[in-house]
């Protein structure tokens, strides 16, 4: 069964229609990347799985379990939304680390917040917050920041940055791990690192869903690729049916630019 | 919503009304006589507009009624009602000043005092600022003003007053090294003077016609003729034998001219019943001779007027 | 001089109480518009637009206008106008009106401060908060918070700085701080009249006390350096 099915999502701003009948479904363990010029509705559709924006109409489902129908009239409690939203992990393009946090803290404190609903939480505080603080320092040192946990966000690279990142949203343990374009606020020496770690989150078979210009991390990563254009799906299918053997015109010319560049 | 927008509309404009007659200091003593009539009036049609009220909802007991506006409407009854009255006052030796225990004495507490045990009430003694002395009546922060108030036409129009009790005069104050050409009211247009803002003072001035730079206060007065940014200054004779020359601190001022004499009262609100309550304290006091005596005490008894 | 070193000691218990005065409603106006100036600041913010319209007209109103007119508003207007004067005459009474009035009037001006801080954090730190599954109000207190707080704390050290000074204002209702402590000897006071020294001395307390203020305030500046 499919982790994540995606059903005919629209959603428009104002007048602008960014999405238009969106449609696909991920398997457990695989990774799907989205390719697309910019302004194609990507990053809308990574918001919209978060919950950050709201879809028009269209249905999407997590695990069989349905976390949004555009048709039906769905609890829009913050409480509600707030459980949906665990399923999903975002990683964003320009990290958004707490900056008063060290990294070891920024990894923390979300599971700690949430450790505080546990109905034992208060007995077992002590205890709980040393389970939270073992998980943090082995996903940091699953990025290769074992020396870096006890530095404040300023005083690390964007490359550092970013890995604390994805070390924060792993901590949730989310269904689908999503990433917003995350190379493309770091200097090129310095992308290396992050696709490295991200690379490694696929051969362990963590199911993701990647918004990228990297393409060849795409084509070498991804088990499946869709291209964007325009808000619709014009294309999907594996790396090799997207990349060598592709059906439309529009996909080739957006792929040359890169081979090309 | 609509209520509270009113409310701060009403606000806005009588701060207006109130800045107004503050800026400027040449016709001030003419707008502020009329803003206070305009004040009253204010008060007065909101006065009925309450009694009204009270009316319509308590039509039943019409006789009773009656009776509790006959009360309203005495200052006398509101006073004895709640048991204090608040004199409001200035430091203002000999008249109002503090003992080194902190208490309020002078020529004009201790009368207050007195006053206000025949009435069978507390006495209260608040330092008020001498320019809101009129707001602080009408807004009844204060029962009277009783801080040697010289009764000018201004001041008996925004006030009720009792009769006059002391006897002052506006006088001329220059430095030593000039006393001697300045004898005479002849020459002193020469002078530039300093005078507090809307007091006696700066009306005789005018009069002299002379050049003058009204200022806050009359201690401010005496300070720009010791700073020497204006020549002369003209304040209250009681003041001035208190305050200047030898063993004082303007040790090197002295004062000239006396330009006219007046007289002290007392204000209350204005239509207040509690002025002729005075008088009439006033009279029996100067009668057995208690008034003259306290005036003794804060050597000012040659001041003090006769009652009858 | 010889004059001056006899008053002092009358002079200097006179400050004090004063001086006193002041700090009373230094002190009382933060407690009061430090909290209030938020609630504000959220009013003014809130998406639903009577309140924010509303809040706006009255932060407009406050700050557009002399804090020494509002003084005397809310001091004599419930007397003058409605014939039932709540603040008393007394000390207490006019202190009271006082406070209202600095810590409305603050609190006006520091919800401007904080709508500021608050709306210069990045929403991606909002955002970042939302999808780690954080309740809005978690994210305000443990994300959003801090960093306002170190944004604002120059123009709030600022507002405070002026405070102390602003205080003088309220000799305007004859509350008696130090600045009318020092005048009352020009006029004569205690059997000392004619002294202009006293008040100028007052200006020596304000800038002790100022002087302490920016010390601690630049503390907690340097304290918010660690992270940016």
């Amino acid at each position: 069964m499919a982790i994540l099915e995606v059903e005919h999502i629209c959603k428009s701003f104002d007048r602008t229609e960014v999405l238009k009948d969106i449609s696909f479904s991920l398997e457990e363990g695989q990774v799907l990347s989205i390719i697309g010029s910019s302004g194609s509705g990507k990053t809308t559709l990574l918001r919209c799985l978060n919950f950050l924006e709201r879809p028009d109409s269209g249905v999407i489902r997590v695990c069989g379990e349905t976390l949004f129908d555009g048709q039906k009239q769905m609890s829009l409690q913050e409480s509600e939304i707030r459980k949906k939203r665990l399923h999903f992990g975002l990683v964003f393009q320009s990290f958004h680390l707490f900056p008063q946090y060290t990294a070891l803290q920024n990894v923390m404190l979300a599971k700690e917040l949430l450790a505080k609903e546990q109905p034992d939480y208060k007995v077992r505080k002590k205890e709980i917050y040393e389970e939270i603080r073992v998980l943090a320092e082995e996903l940091l040192r699953q990025m290769g920041l074992t020396d870096r946990m006890q530095n404040y966000p300023h005083q690390l690279s964007g490359g550092q940055c970013q890995r604390v990142a994805i070390a924060r949203a792993l901590a949730l343990r989310p269904d689908i791990l999503c990433f917003d374009e995350p190379t493309s606020a770091l200097d090129p020496e310095l992308t290396g690192e992050v696709l490295k770690v991200m690379k490694e989150l696929a051969q362990q078979k963590t199911t993701m869903i990647i918004v990228t210009h990297e393409m060849a991390f795409a084509r070498d990563v991804a088990s499946h690729v869709i291209f964007m254009d325009d808000g619709y799906i014009l294309e999907q299918g594996t790396p090799r049916q997207v990349f060598e053997e592709s059906h439309e015109e529009r996909t080739r010319q957006f792929l040359s630019r890169f081979t090309q560049g | 919503m609509k209520k509270l927008i009113a409310v701060m509309l009403a606000g806005v404009m009588t701060a207006a009304m109130v800045t107004g007659c503050g800026g400027s200091a040449d016709d001030s003593a003419q707008t502020a006589a009329d803003t206070q009539e305009d004040t009253t009036q204010e008060q007065e049609t909101d006065n009925t507009a309450a009694d009204e009220a009270v009316n319509t909802e308590t039509e039943a007991q019409e006789p009773a009624d009656e009776d509790a506006e006959a009360a309203g409407d005495s200052d006398l009854a509101y006073v004895q009602g709640k048991g204090t009255l608040v004199v409001g006052i200035t430091d203002f030796e000999p008249m109002d000043y503090k003992d080194e225990s902190g208490n309020w004495i002078g020529f004009d507490a201790d009368t207050a005092s007195a006053f206000a045990k025949s009435l069978g009430v507390e006495v209260e003694f608040v330092e008020i600022d001498w320019d809101n002395k009129i707001m602080e009546l009408d807004g009844k922060t204060i029962d009277c003003v009783w801080n040697g108030m010289t009764l000018t036409d201004e001041v008996k129009s925004a006030m009720e007053c009792s009769n006059a009790y002391c006897n002052n005069a506006q006088i001329v104050i220059v430095p030593q090294d000039k006393a001697e050409q300045y004898q005479t009211a002849d020459n002193l247009t020469e002078l530039t003077f300093a005078v507090e803002a809307g007091s006696a003072g700066e009306a005789e001035v005018t009069a002299l016609g002379a050049e003058f730079t009204p200022v806050k206060t009359q201690a401010d007065a005496l300070m720009e003729v010791a700073a020497g940014s204006s020549d002369a200054a003209v304040i209250d004779s009681l003041m001035a034998a208190a305050m200047v020359g030898e063993g004082t601190g303007y040790a090197n001022l002295t004062y000239t001219v006396q330009l006219n004499s007046e007289e002290y009262g007392v204000g209350f609100r204005k239509g207040s019943d509690l002025a002729e309550a005075l008088n009439a304290f006033f009279v029996t006091s100067y009668e057995d001779g208690s008034l003259v005596q306290t005036a003794e005490t804060y050597g000012v008894q040659a001041a003090v007027i006769e009652q009858k | 001089m010889e004059l001056m070193l006899e008053q002092m000691p009358i002079v200097i218990r006179s400050l004090n109480v004063g001086f006193l005065q002041t700090l009373k409603l230094f002190f009382v106006t933060l407690l009061g518009a430090v909290p209030l100036g938020l609630v504000i600041a959220f009013g003014s913010m809130s998406r639903f637009r009577p309140i924010s319209y509303l809040t706006k007209i009255v932060v407009w109103i406050i700050r557009g206008t002399p804090l020494m007119i509002q003084l005397l508003i809310i001091y004599y207007f419930p007397g003058l106008v409605f014939g039932t004067p709540i603040w008393g005459g007394g000390e207490s009474g006019r202190f009271l009106a006082a406070s209202v009035s600095f810590i409305f009037n603050y609190a006006c001006y520091f919800s401007e401060i904080y709508r500021g801080g608050i709306q210069s954090v990045p929403v991606g730190q909002e955002e970042a908060g939302l999808v780690l599954g954080m309740t809005r109000s978690q994210i305000f207190f443990k994300v959003t918070l801090l960093q306002m707080i170190k944004r604002i704390v120059p123009p709030m050290s600022n507002e405070i700085i002026t405070l102390v000074k602003d205080t003088s204002l309220a000799r305007i209702i004859a509350l008696q701080e130090i600045i009318w402590a020092g005048q009352a000897f020009m006029k004569g006071s205690q059997g000392i009249s004619g002294a202009i020294w006293p008040m100028f001395f007052t200006a020596v307390y304000y800038l002790i006390f100022s002087g302490i203020l920016t010390v601690v305030l630049g503390r907690l500046e340097k304290k918010l350096d660690y992270f940016r």
